[in-house]
């Protein structure tokens, strides 16, 4: 990658959910690994979050849930799909394990759990986008 | 293929304008092809710079008038400038989570951009954006920045109308401005005027703005103050019609004036264009080069001086006459 | 690893006389009983009433909530109920709102309309426990109309039914969902809090310093900002509403989120009640002593509950648990085993209220209030926690009080960077956490343990449900008590809502509906989201 690249990640907490601070942190993180992070906030629509992923032409997308609230990122993933519009989608937060197992079914690219650490993240992203 | 993308933006694709603001974005080999094609079809947009310190609610003051411009009928491409972080180079660009209840909106398109601030390529990369806007038919372009730079009061001078926003009770708001800002400015809003202190703001302002502007070429143009509750949708509507006002202004100048303005503008975007590329292209030539990374190692390896490394790669790579400034 | 309080405080390997040599007993800590109230409000302590021992309850529909209510009172859990709603009525918006129906009955009650109370409360007393509602501040004055309305159609005097229905207006800023601006918000809490001090109510309000914990904030922050919330809000009450700070002090109540540190979090709910005292004599001239005592509830804490390893979370309860009880506290509730995964399964229910009984019965905690009080250690914490506080408090007051904090932005940062920096310390090492930077285990060896779950299937049942039963209500009627509403919200910012409100509640009119007309009034969109227009013709 030249030194005129930069990955873009849109972050983004989806639907009712108002806990931002892990996505919040997140995007710190991403930053401080010399990340461009476009941050959408709280109450997020999948509609939203789709649109302005394409508008900003990101590379990744990264969706915090901390509100069990999985129905709306299934719906993320079948507006990409409807949209034609593909990037990888990945989640993080309190997700149990068969609701993660379900979400990677629908083709979210990759689950983080609490305690992940940033390091781990921002690995992940680098490896993905450079494929 | 320039052709096919030219003719999508065009007819407003905003998948191939996304893709080519990142191509921009990123200096991808090539995008300049397209923007030459692409200029015969700007010129028609307005352009709004909104300009002031981080946390005087620039963001929500364009989200209100991306509303009340939608509510006129018109479309609208916001531009959303945040600073890149001069430790990591990456960037947290947080503007759109204002905005965001009109990305649902097709008459509205909104893109960030980190300043990342290489060579001065923000003016650079922020006007072939507005060109790219321009050229998708959006009727009004508002470009937000941090008026901190002067990458920053560059692109405020190449807007139609520049919009200063400051919020009350913060003297060192206003220092943080570069002072050369009150001279680009034509609308200065308070923001978050139900401050109790206001008005002192006001008076400063008011003062600072008399003691910058000294000369008045923009056809008797005085710049009005504005008050304004950005988050209570309070005073957007007075913004709207002085720069409309504004507007009016500018067209009613005498040709001379208008031709003069122009020009003005056209040098500074020409040798910023220029500048950019020369520093660029030498600058990449040199780091390209095995004498480059020998000197380096000498450096490292304290055989050679930074000093003296400097100078033999500036004689041995640059042509004649350049040498010395 | 770290050996400093969660606020970076330097910790010796032992504490003396010295390190406490300025405390004055009478002054600084006085007996249980007598102010400033550092050892609690009881001269007795636990003898004379234990603290309520209760699960959080609050899932799916009214119906399936009304039975797990049923289930933890067979449990055992009868001196009082907590209940928290689910996010669609914490924004509010009701079932059948396009963003509504994908998320009602989420990770709590879906509780819009009092039809849904009704159901809720089917078979369970409304008197002789405790009634905790909690989730979102908006959603408070619909609640208390709950209560009004339910009391009169069972023919009991309202002033009979105590606990707690509203909360405070700043959850947001925590995290909490909610969106209704700030402004709004503080003055629906006055009004709803003007009304129950007027009518007498045994209503509380929580003013929390939970959610600022569960987001990262640490302890000093969170003692320094509640005590910012109760000045500027119960400042508000005296100086804009005219009420008595005596009758106001019977208002709030506070649920402080208890951490795995043990000696820091029993110095910080000790520092609390001194701080409270204080401000209440000092800045608020209260008269009583009861005008001194901020009522303190415990929930251990959500966030040292981890997602490896689950059942290490029954030890983590356990000590957070004996934290509380020997801080003193009237009441807890625990995040569960399953705290990372989902609400309690009824096996979590059932280890977190056995927790409560083991403390409370088999370790003798309550034979003896305040039995740490006199050493050097907790003593020391105690000042030093305050201390701390006070600095911060200085800090948002020079900024022109809580609300001004949090306009600037002030909160939040405090939070983000403490949060921030808790993170990077387990990530480097510096704090240890069994299952996650310590004694780690392969993910396919880890408990397994039953995970409640709501469906998608279920959400749009609520969502449907609600549809249909809006068309049944009496519309003439609800129409009258929403144009009241309506013109009531445009009588200015100091005209109470609450009458309104609790007979547009009466009249089956829902969240989405009250909260909605009375944002329109204030010129904000009827709907938080923007999707749908107001079905009223105001």
């Amino acid at each position: 990658m030249s030194n005129n690249q930069r990955i873009k990640v849109l972050v983004s907490v989806i639907g009712l959910d108002g806990h931002f601070t892990g996505a919040e942190i997140v995007s710190r993180y991403l930053m401080d690994a010399g990340m461009e992070v476009v941050y959408l906030g709280i109450y997020q629509t999948p509609e939203m979050i789709v649109s302005a992923a394409i508008q900003e032409n990101v590379d990744v997308i990264g969706i915090s849930s901390h509100a069990a609230n999985y129905e709306q990122i299934n719906l993320l993933m079948e507006l990409m799909k409807k949209n034609n519009f593909s990037v990888p989608v990945m989640c993080g937060g309190s997700i149990p394990p068969q609701d993660a197992e379900a979400l990677i079914k629908k083709g979210v690219s990759k689950i983080f759990l609490p305690h992940s650490t940033s390091e781990s993240i921002v690995d992940y992203i680098v490896s993905i986008v450079k494929k | 293929m320039v052709d096919s993308i030219v003719e999508k933006i065009v007819n407003g694709d905003v998948r191939t304008a996304a893709k080519l603001i990142g191509d921009i974005d990123n200096r991808v080999p090539g995008t300049r092809e397209i923007l030459k094609a692409l200029y015969k079809h700007t010129g028609n947009a307005y352009i709004i710079g909104i300009t002031g310190a981080p946390g005087a609610g620039k963001s929500t003051l364009v989200d209100e008038m991306v509303r009340d411009l939608r509510l006129q009928g018109k479309t609208v491409g916001v531009l959303a400038v945040d600073p890149t972080s001069p430790l990591s180079g990456g960037a947290i660009l947080g503007d759109r989570v204002r905005m965001q209840r009109h990305s649902l909106d097709e008459g509205v398109f909104i893109r960030s951009l980190a300043t990342r601030g290489q060579f001065g390529g923000l003016t650079q990369s922020t006007r072939s954006v507005i060109d790219v806007f321009d050229a998708m038919g959006k009727d009004y372009i508002i470009v937000e920045t941090v008026g901190v730079g002067q990458d920053e009061i560059d692109i405020a001078k190449s807007a139609h109308t520049t919009v200063i926003v400051v919020v009350p009770g913060m003297g060192d708001h206003i220092q943080a401005i570069k002072a050369g800002i009150f001279e680009v400015g034509d609308i200065f809003v308070i923001n978050k005027s139900d401050r109790s202190d206001a008005n002192k703001t006001l008076h400063d302002f008011k003062a600072m703005i008399d003691i910058t502007r000294k000369r008045s070429t923009n056809g008797g143009w005085e710049p009005p103050i504005l008050m304004a509750e950005a988050v209570n949708n309070k005073g957007i509507v007075e913004l709207l019609i002085e720069i409309e006002k504004h507007r009016k202004t500018r067209k009613a100048l005498s040709p001379e004036s208008i031709i003069h303005n122009k020009k003005a503008i056209a040098q500074l975007e020409l040798i910023d264009m220029m500048k950019i590329r020369l520093v660029e292209e030498v600058l990449n030539h040199i780091t390209n080069s095995l004498e480059f990374k020998e000197c380096l190692d000498c450096i490292v390896d304290g055989t050679k001086d930074p000093y003296s490394a400097c100078d033999e790669l500036l004689s041995a790579k640059l042509p004649d006459g350049l040498q010395q400034s | 690893m770290k050996r400093q309080t969660d606020y970076g405080l330097e910790i010796k390997p032992v504490y003396t006389p010295e390190d406490i040599a300025d405390l004055d007993y009478a002054k600084d800590i006085g007996d249980p009983g007598s102010y400033p109230f550092t050892r609690g409000y009881h001269p007795d302590g636990y003898r004379s009433r234990v603290w309520t021992r209760r699960m959080t309850g609050g899932i799916g529909s009214s119906k399936r909530t009304n039975e797990q209510l049923k289930q933890f009172r067979a449990m055992g859990q009868t001196q009082g109920m907590l209940i928290i709603c689910d996010r669609p009525s914490a924004m509010p918006i009701d079932a059948d709102h396009p963003m509504g129906r994908r998320e009602a009955g989420v990770l709590g009650w879906h509780a819009t309309s009092l039809l849904e109370f009704e159901e809720l409360m089917e078979d369970i007393p409304l008197t002789g426990q405790s009634i905790t509602l909690l989730g979102s501040a908006p959603l408070s004055a619909l609640r208390l109309g709950y209560i009004v309305a339910l009391a009169e159609k069972r023919g009991l005097d309202w002033r009979k039914v105590h606990g707690s229905v509203s909360e405070y207006p700043f959850g947001h800023i925590f995290g909490q969902t909610d969106n209704l601006p700030l402004d709004l918000n503080i003055k629906l809490w006055l009004d709803s809090t003007e009304f129950i001090v007027r009518n007498k109510l045994h209503i509380r309000s929580g003013i929390l310093t939970q959610h600022f914990q569960e987001s990262g904030g640490n302890n000093p922050q969170a003692l320094a900002i509640e005590i910012a919330m109760l000045k500027e809000l119960l400042g508000k009450l005296v100086n804009e509403r005219g009420l008595d700070f005596d009758d106001l002090a019977l208002i709030p109540y506070e649920l402080v989120s208890v951490g795995s540190r043990f000696f820091e979090e029993i110095a910080k709910v000790r520092a609390l009640r001194r701080m409270y005292a204080k401000m209440a004599r000092e800045t608020f001239k209260a008269k009583t002593d009861k005008a001194c005592q901020l009522l303190i509830a415990v929930h251990t804490s959500s966030r040292t509950m981890t997602y490896q390893q689950p059942l290490n979370n029954i030890a983590r309860c356990a000590i957070e648990t004996l934290a509380g009880a020997i801080a003193g506290c009237t009441a807890i509730d625990n995040a569960c085993l399953d705290n990372a995964y989902a609400e309690p399964s009824p096996f979590a229910a059932r280890m977190s209220l056995n927790t409560q009984h083991i403390v409370s019965d088999e370790t003798g905690v309550t034979d003896v209030t305040d039995p740490l009080a006199g050493s050097y250690y907790v003593e020391y914490l105690t000042n030093k926690v305050e201390e701390e506080a006070y600095k911060v408090l200085k800090q948002i007051e020079d900024m022109g009080g809580m609300i001004e904090a949090v306009k600037q932005g002030f909160i939040k940062n405090l939070m983000r960077e403490s949060a921030l920096q808790k993170q990077r310390d387990i990530e480097s090492g510096e704090r240890l956490v069994v299952g996650v930077n310590e004694l780690v285990i392969p993910p396919e060896e880890d408990d397994k343990i039953p995970i409640q779950s709501v469906e998608a299937s279920d959400s749009e049942e609520i969502a449907d449900r609600m549809a249909n039963w809006k068309k049944t209500r009496d519309i003439p009627l609800l129409k009258e008590k929403i144009a009241q509403l309506y013109a009531d919200s445009k009588k200015g910012y100091d005209f109470n809502l609450m009458p309104a409100i609790t007979e547009a509640v009466k009249a089956y009119g829902t969240a989405g509906e009250i909260i909605g007309v009375i944002r329109k009034a204030y010129g904000y969109h009827y709907d938080p989201l923007e999707m749908i227009n107001c079905p009223f013709e105001l």
